[in-house]
This record gives structure tokens, sequence and C-alpha cells, in this order.
């Protein structure tokens, strides 16, 4: 091609490339909740693990802690942070034990005698009025005196401070200066996010946002905010893997560049390699961007790692190009074999669109779209613009030995038998589960943020993010009723210490049913006024004291009764809401438990009420769901091996020859996973994914050894295109390997492991040896 | 209105103010070690009361900021102040715990307390602005004006009137109007059936 061809060829393909860049880059949206990577829940309880997973009351809690200055000091930025999140609408509740009469809303004020239990046993009449008077002026007698006078004319039975007792957490920590403290002398926050808890982005910002918040108050120099609970976590895994990934990928792409240098000798090959690399992503990531409204941050990063395919592509027509010869014509000879190959690997990916979840749909649209761009355009662009004049890598003195000791290596027939015995063997006789269910276990967080962790929801009494009882009824009256038959049970269980404590829907409000009941025990205004008149006979109480009382029973006999839409406008309404849930044609109620110590009693609970509550294990859930998404995906993988034996076989039209290339590639990855598993290694979706890559790759070392040209020198070259493969995977991987994170180190050992092992088992299994 | 005259009345009987080391050395000389109990009676004054609760016992400075008010008449009740809470104790009930913070009160009960009983002046000047008059050689009154504004809002002042170093009465006005006095030692057993605020000012400044 003549050298302005070439250069317009060239514009023109970085123009297209630029276009696709900006064009991903205004539409590019990326999630990172991790429920659209999930599978489309099955069973009841995986559904409800979804939701709660994101909108759940305990996934959604951030517990904070002020230290580092006096308490006056600590309690005094306590209150001030409090005050600044209550006004921020990103935050749903705010708790920091100061007492707030504000809870019930005062237009809901009147509702506290349908809200509170004192009329179950008790009836406003004199008896009880003068008790109550009596010891109201006992209490204005004493130093608390004075809290009480604004609230006396309107509530003298204290009907807010029952309701104030009852709500608050069941067990709070120490009050210091009016505000909650730890025993290590830090003042402590509860708050509710209204981002999901396990969206790291929408956390993060959260998090930042009360940073932020703390940051801008007067005196905060000094004192530190630390912050624990699922939504924080979530993003300091996130951000631990995503920081060693990234220091990983620099240090190995360096690797990369000078290996692939060493091995060409051209920058102008190395540079003009990375466009079909480039293309690939971008055209990946366009698809994705066209077909789905939002593309998953683990859909980008598994399809980056599968696409290490991709980098063959390049590698080996720069190693197949011959002295003097046409790229073109190279490329051409090459290309039935680069075809197979590319088509065999779309095959296997292609497996994840039939999983049926939304990421992994996303996964195969990405990797295929990126494989057959990465193809083609190495097939039909990069040849144009490779330099014409090359030296051979078949001339080099090293890879002449090389080919020489490969091929004089022995190559007995047992060998297959061998390492499929010993396969066997190992994998029968590993120790430990096969398969890694807990995907929290692949991003470990730091003991010590766990154990603060543990001890701040200890003192807080904050909520297990674990076990939830879920109650089951056809209403959302039917769920506060079964929730109201529950307390007694409930209560005893707290009694026995099963659980620190539980909290259930009845707890913010009583069913419709309770509630009429109190409103009919409510006096009527003339009985009210008697009985008060009565009560009061004999007591320095003015006698026009209590009218606004009088005006609240009322009010409260003729309300309509509270319902959880209409307790919505205040904060703990808001807080009842979350704790019932629609489903369809029925209701289910979500009781939190605090500080889990008798799962089996707990669950014999569940077992007496016949069904209409459960015990929800959300770990168990979870792991049932990852179970789930691993048949899928192995459904996927056995569907994707039959196509690839029909087509392979099909390609090289010989069954022979097809096994030459399927057999090495399939004891290679079984040998892999044989090895990890006697190393202790317990196998999850991360190994799995970087098992199939391992094999896209090793199918490419069989299909190239396999490949009988006659040719010596073209040997060599296969020699040498499938060494700087394999090096250059082995740079990539090998460092991730090294890598603290398990999931980081899942990748790397698999694929590295894989890698070798292939290489090993292609070039022994091959079915020639020629010597030169 | 009947405050205000009561008020006019007492600054009238007062004569000229005597300059701070006068009250400095006055509240040196009150100064006791801890533990120091004295007996006391408190009548308070309300506005939604028509008449005054009165309550009897004794009131305990048990050393740094620990204060103690036991009442034994009409109910047992104790209430101890340590470490910025309020511990309320009564009988056949659960004991009740608040912040200081929520009882201004109290909070100027133990900074007057302690600086007095501790005859620490400079810690009395710290929370009060001082005013010190003297009726007749032995008798005199301490007015303590809360500087914090937040206290200021719900307690208007505290008087303290006493004889020699024997502090025999202190008399608490709310903001509100309303008003508590406490009868202190020996004092304490003069507290009438049927107190009123004139009879009681004029037992703590004469009698």
């Amino acid at each position: 091609m003549q050298r302005g061809g070439r250069l317009t060829l060239l514009v023109l393909w970085l123009a297209t490339l630029a276009l696709l860049a900006v064009f991903v880059l205004q539409n590019l949206r990326v999630s990172t909740d991790l429920r659209s990577f999930m599978p489309a829940p099955t069973t009841p309880d995986q559904q409800l693990l979804m939701e709660q997973v994101g909108e759940g009351p305990g996934s959604r809690l951030l517990l904070l802690a002020i230290s580092g200055k006096p308490d006056e000091q600590l309690a005094s930025l306590s209150q001030q942070l409090a005050a600044s999140l209550r006004k921020d609408d990103s935050y749903t509740q705010v708790l920091n034990g100061s007492f707030d009469i504000t809870a019930l809303d005062s237009s809901l004020l009147p509702y506290r005698y349908l809200l509170s239990p004192t009329l179950d046993h008790q009836r406003l009449d004199a008896p009880y009025l003068r008790d109550e008077l009596q010891q109201r002026l006992e209490d204005l007698s004493s130093p608390a005196g004075s809290l009480l006078k604004g609230l006396l004319p309107r509530d003298p039975t204290l009907e807010v401070l029952k309701l104030a007792e009852r709500w608050a957490p069941a067990r709070s920590p120490e009050l210091i200066e009016g505000v909650w403290f730890s025993k290590n002398h830090e003042a402590l926050l509860l708050v509710m996010t209204r981002a999901p808890g396990f969206d790291p982005d929408a956390q993060n910002a959260a998090i930042s946002g009360i940073q932020r918040m703390f940051d801008a108050l007067p005196g905060h120099e000094g004192a530190t905010l630390a912050f624990s609970g699922p939504g924080y976590f979530s993003v300091v895994a996130n951000a631990q893997t995503r920081g060693q990934a990234e220091w990983i990928g620099r240090i190995s792409t360096i690797g990369f560049v000078v290996l692939l240098l060493l091995a060409y000798r051209s920058i102008g090959s190395l540079l003009l390699s990375a466009l079909p690399i480039a293309s690939s992503a971008l055209a990946g990531i366009a698809a994705l961007v066209m077909l789905f409204p939002q593309v998953h941050g683990i859909t980008l990063a598994f399809g980056f790692t599968l696409l290490g395919v991709a980098q063959e592509y390049p590698i080996r027509v720069l190693s197949h190009r011959r002295a003097g010869e046409d790229a073109v014509q190279s490329v051409r000879d090459l290309w039935p074999l680069l075809l197979t190959a590319i088509a065999s690997a779309c095959i296997a990916y292609l497996a994840f669109y039939a999983s049926g979840v939304n990421g992994l749909k996303q996964l195969a649209v990405f990797t295929v779209t990126g494989l057959l761009v990465a193809g083609f355009s190495t097939r039909y662009l990069l040849p144009y613009l490779l330099p014409v004049r090359v030296h051979d890598v078949a001339d080099m003195r090293w890879l002449i030995r090389a080919r020489q000791w490969v091929d004089a290596l022995p190559r007995p027939r047992w060998i297959p038998m061998v390492v499929a015995v010993a396969t066997v063997v190992m994998l029968a006789f590993a120790q430990g589960p096969f398969w890694q269910n807990d995907l929290s276990a692949l991003t470990p967080l730091p003991k010590d943020l766990l154990q603060r962790d543990a001890s701040l929801r200890e003192a807080l009494g904050a909520p297990d993010v674990r076990y939830l009882l879920v109650l089951d009824a056809p209403s959302e009256q039917g769920v506060l009723e079964l929730s109201e038959r529950l307390e007694p049970a409930v209560d005893a269980l707290v009694a026995r210490h099963a659980a620190d404590a539980i909290e259930l829907p009845s707890r913010y409000l009583p069913s419709a049913s309770v509630q009429r009941a109190r409103q009919e025990r409510l006096p009527e205004p003339a009985a009210l006024n008697k009985a008060l008149a009565q009560a009061q006979q004999d007591m320095p109480f003015q006698h026009d004291l209590f009218v606004p009382f009088l005006d609240d029973v009322e009010r409260a006999r003729t309300l309509p009764l509270l319902t959880p839409a209409r307790f919505a406008v205040s904060p703990l309404g808001q807080r009842l809401s979350a704790m019932l849930v629609q489903r369809d044609t029925h209701w289910l109620g979500l009781g939190t438990l605090s500080g889990v110590h008798d799962v089996a009693a707990l669950q014999s609970l569940a077992q007496q009420s016949g069904g209409a509550v459960r015990l929800l294990d959300l770990k168990g859930a979870a792991e049932s769901l990852v179970v789930d998404y691993r048949a899928r995906i192995l459904h996927a993988l056995l569907a994707a091996t039959l196509l690839l034996v029909v087509a392979i076989t099909v390609a090289l039209r010989s069954l022979r020859r097809a096994w030459h290339v399927l057999a090495p590639m399939t004891l290679a990855t079984f040998l892999v996973l044989a090895v990890e598993r006697v190393a202790g290694v317990e196998v999850s979706l991360f190994h799995l994914v970087a098992l199939i890559l391992a094999a896209g790759l090793g199918l490419h070392y069989a299909l190239f050894f396999e490949r009988d040209t006659g040719d010596a020198a073209e040997q060599r070259r296969t020699l040498h295109a499938t060494l700087v493969c394999v090096l250059s995977a082995l740079l990539v991987f090998g460092m991730l390997a090294w890598s603290s994170i398990p999931v980081l180190r899942a990748i790397g050992l698999t694929v590295s492991l894989g890698v070798a092992f292939h290489f090993c088992l292609s070039i022994l299994m091959a079915p020639h040896a020629r010597q030169d | 209105m009947l405050l205000g005259g009561l008020i006019l009345s007492l600054c009238a009987n007062a004569s000229a103010p005597e300059d701070a080391v006068t009250a400095r050395a006055l509240v040196s000389s009150l100064g006791r070690p801890a533990p120091a109990r004295t007996p006391f009676a408190e009548a308070r004054f309300m506005k939604m009361l028509d008449e005054p609760l009165v309550v009897s016992g004794q009131l305990a400075w048990l050393g740094d900021d620990r204060l103690e008010r036991r009442v034994e008449h009409p109910n047992r009740e104790v209430s101890t102040i340590a470490n910025g809470e309020v511990t309320q104790q009564r009988e056949g009930r659960e004991p009740r715990t608040f912040s200081l913070k929520r009882a201004p009160q109290l909070q100027i009960l133990l900074d007057s307390f302690v600086a007095l009983l501790g005859g620490d002046a400079s810690r009395l000047e710290q929370a009060f602005t001082v005013q010190h008059s003297a009726n007749n050689a032995k008798r005199w009154t301490l007015t303590l004006t809360p500087r914090d504004a937040k206290l200021a809002r719900s307690v208007s002042h505290i008087e303290i009137d006493g004889s020699g170093n024997e502090p025999r009465c202190m008399r608490m006005q709310e903001a509100d109007g309303d008003l508590s006095i406490d009868l202190l030692g020996e004092l304490a057993a003069k507290m009438p059936a049927a107190p009123t605020r004139e009879a009681l000012v004029a037992l703590c400044q004469g009698g």
C-alpha cells in the first residue's frame, strides 16, 4: 500500500476510535449497584435479599464515632453534626441519643393515646389521674421539675415520654452530656442513608457528605470522625480493590510494553498492535451503551480481563511476519486459524449470554463484540499499516535452539493419562469445601475495621445485618396484628438472651384494631372533666391548667386511625415504612434483630408460627443466590463446550485434529482446578471466569501448535508468538497473583497457572515433532 | 407584680454594694471541707400551682462536682449530680438519668453550691456575676446572675442570704416567674406549714 494510503487509513482509524471514545464518554452510565450483577431472584428469600441488600434498614445504616477531644466538646460536635444531617434530605434518620420530643410531629401528638399501651390496662378515670397527678407533683418538686413544666398542661400522664422510652433503641449506649458515648469516650451517632447500602458510589457520596458537614463544624479540629457499617465497608472494599488493581495494572503495562519491544524491536509495530485492542474495548463499550441503559462496573472489570485473549491476535500477526513478505499475505495465511480461534472464544463467551443474568449478558455482548472487532481489525486493517520491512523472528538463534529443544522433548502417549489420573486424584483428595459461596470473603476487610464495627454495633444496639424476622400476612394491618401477637414471645426471647433486641413493626405503630380499642376507652369530655376535677381535689394545680389535655383527648377520640401512610410524614413513620414491604397480593413485615446469640431459638419461634413468620438469614440467601449463579454459569459452559467441540471439528474438518486441540485444553483446565483445590483454594465465581479466560488462551496455543505447516521456520514463528503470548499473560496475571486481595489473587493465580499448564500440555500433546 | 415589688423592697433594704474584695473574702470564709452536709427545706412557688410545693431533706457536697439532694419528706427521693449527669431515685421506681444540660436549675445549683461550699470565689465569678450587699454587720446577700446566656434564659438569678459565715437561704428566681426558696441549716426546721413568698423572704433576711 502507498505511503499516503497508509496514512489516510491510520488517520481514519484513529478518527473512528476518537468518535467512538466521545460517544462512549458521553453515554456511558456505570452502575456500581451489586444487585444488577446478580441473577434474578427465584425464591422469596432471595427476592427479599435483593431488596434488603439495597434498601433494608440494616444495610443503609452508618455507625459514626467522634473521638479525640474532651467529652463536652465531642457532645457538642455530635449535636451540631446531627443538626446538619437532619437538614439534609440524603439522610432519612439521624440518632445521637439526645431526647427528641419532635420525634412525634406536633400534628401527630394527639395520637399518643392510640400509640401508647397505657390505655390497654388503664382508663383515664379519677383514681388513675389522681395517682398520675400525685406523681407529677413529686416530679415538680424534684430537680427534674423544670423539664416537665412545658409538657404538663398538655400531657399530665406523660404519654409522650412513655412513647419516647418505647421508641428509644432497646439497648442504648451511655449518655454523657445528653448524647450517646461509647466506653472509649467516643460520641456515637446512627445515620440512615437514603442511598442503597451496597451501591458503593452512592454510599461514597453519602459518607463524604457527612465528612464535609463535620469538617464545616466550628471546633472540629483535633476531633476525628470514624465510620462503620455495610455501606462504608462496600466503599472501603471497592477503593481497596480498585487501588491495588490500578497499581498492579500500571506495573504490568510497563512490563508488557518492554516485553513487546524486546520481542519485535519496533516501536511502530508496538503502537500499531495496540490499535485492535483499543478498537475492541471501545467497540465493546459502545455496544453496551447502545443496548443497555446502564453498564455495570463489574461487567467492565471482567470484560477487560476476558478481552486479554484479543491481545493475541496482533501478536500472532507480528510473530508470523516473514522477511520480505507483505504483512497482508502473512495475515491471509494465518487467518483460517485465527478465525477459528476468534470463533471459539466468541462461542465460549456467548455462553454468558444464556445465563439470563443482566450483568453476564452485558459481559457477553462486551466480549463478543470486542473479540470480533479485534479479530477483524487485525485481519483487515492492521496489516495495511504495518511497516513493510521487518526482521523475521524465525532466524533468531535462540529461537532455533528453543524450537529444537521443544521438538526433542519426549512425548510419550501416556502423558495425558498420567495427568488425567493425577488430576482426578488431586480433586478427590483435596480438603475443605469445593465452592466458595461467600462473596464477601473475596474482598475481606481489615480485621480492625470489623472489630470496630462489632463493638460500635454492640454499643449502639444497632441491628444485625445478617438476620431478619419476616412476618407474612395478607394486608398491612395483618402484618401489624401478627407483629402484636408475636410481641410476648419475642420479649421472652430477649429476656432469655436469644438476641439483645428484636424490633417489630408494631413497636412503632399498633394495628388499627388495637388503636380502635384504645380510642374506645378514651372517656367522653364530660366524663373526663369530672374525673379530672375529682382527681385534682386538694391538689395545688390550677383548675384550668389541664385544658390542653382535655382538648387533646377529645381530638384523639375522633381522629381517623393512624395508618402507615399517614404516619410516614414523620421520621418514625419513615422508619416504619422501611419495615413494611408489599409483595403482590400480600405484605411482609421485617423485624430487625440486634446481637443474635441463639439462632436456633429464633428459628423455633418461626416454626411455631406455622409459616407466618420466618427467620431470614441474609447470608444464607446470598449464598444460595451465588450457588444459583454458578449453576447458570456452569450450564452455560457445558453448552459452550459442546458447541466448541462441534465448531473446532468443523473448522479443522477432522475429529482427530479436534481432539489434539481440545484434549490439552480440557486437561489443563482441570489440572488448574485440581492444583488450586489441593492448595486449599475454594472455587469462587471469579475463579470460574479466570478459568474460562485461561481456556480461551490455551485453545490458541493448542490450535497453533497443532497446525502442521510442514515448515520449520513457521513452526519457530509459532513458538515465538506463543512464547510472547504466554510471557505477556504471565506478566499481567502473575502480578495480580501477588495481590493481597483475594479476588485479584483468584483471577491472577488461576490465569497464570492456566497459561503455564496450557502451554506445557499443548506442546507435549502436539501431534507432530519434526526435526529440522 | 408581687415579685417585682419584692425585688424592689430587697434593693431598698440593701445598703450600697460592697466592692468585689469583700465578696471574695466572704465567699472564701464560707468554704468547708467536703463532704459538707446541710439540712434543707424547699418551697417552690409555681405559676401552675395554687400552693407552693414543700419538700425537706439534706443537701450534700461530696467533693468535686458531686452533689446529692436527699429528700425525706413528703416522699423519699435521692438526686445525685456527678459527671454532668443527674440520677434520680425514688422508692419503688427505676432510677432515672438525664443530662445536666437539660436541667439548667441543677447546673446553677451545682455551680453556686460547689463554689460556695468550696469557698472558691473565682469559680463563682466564672459562672456568675456576683453582687454583694450587706444588710447589717452580720447579714449579707449575694446575688448571682448566670453568665451563660442559655442558663440565664431559664434562671434569671439566685440570691443567697447568710449570716456570718453561714448561708441561711437560697432563692432561685426562674425566668418564667417561678421561684424556689431553700432554707438551709438550722433555718430548715423553721419552714412554715403554709409558706408564702413574703414570709420566707422575711425569714431569710430577718429572723
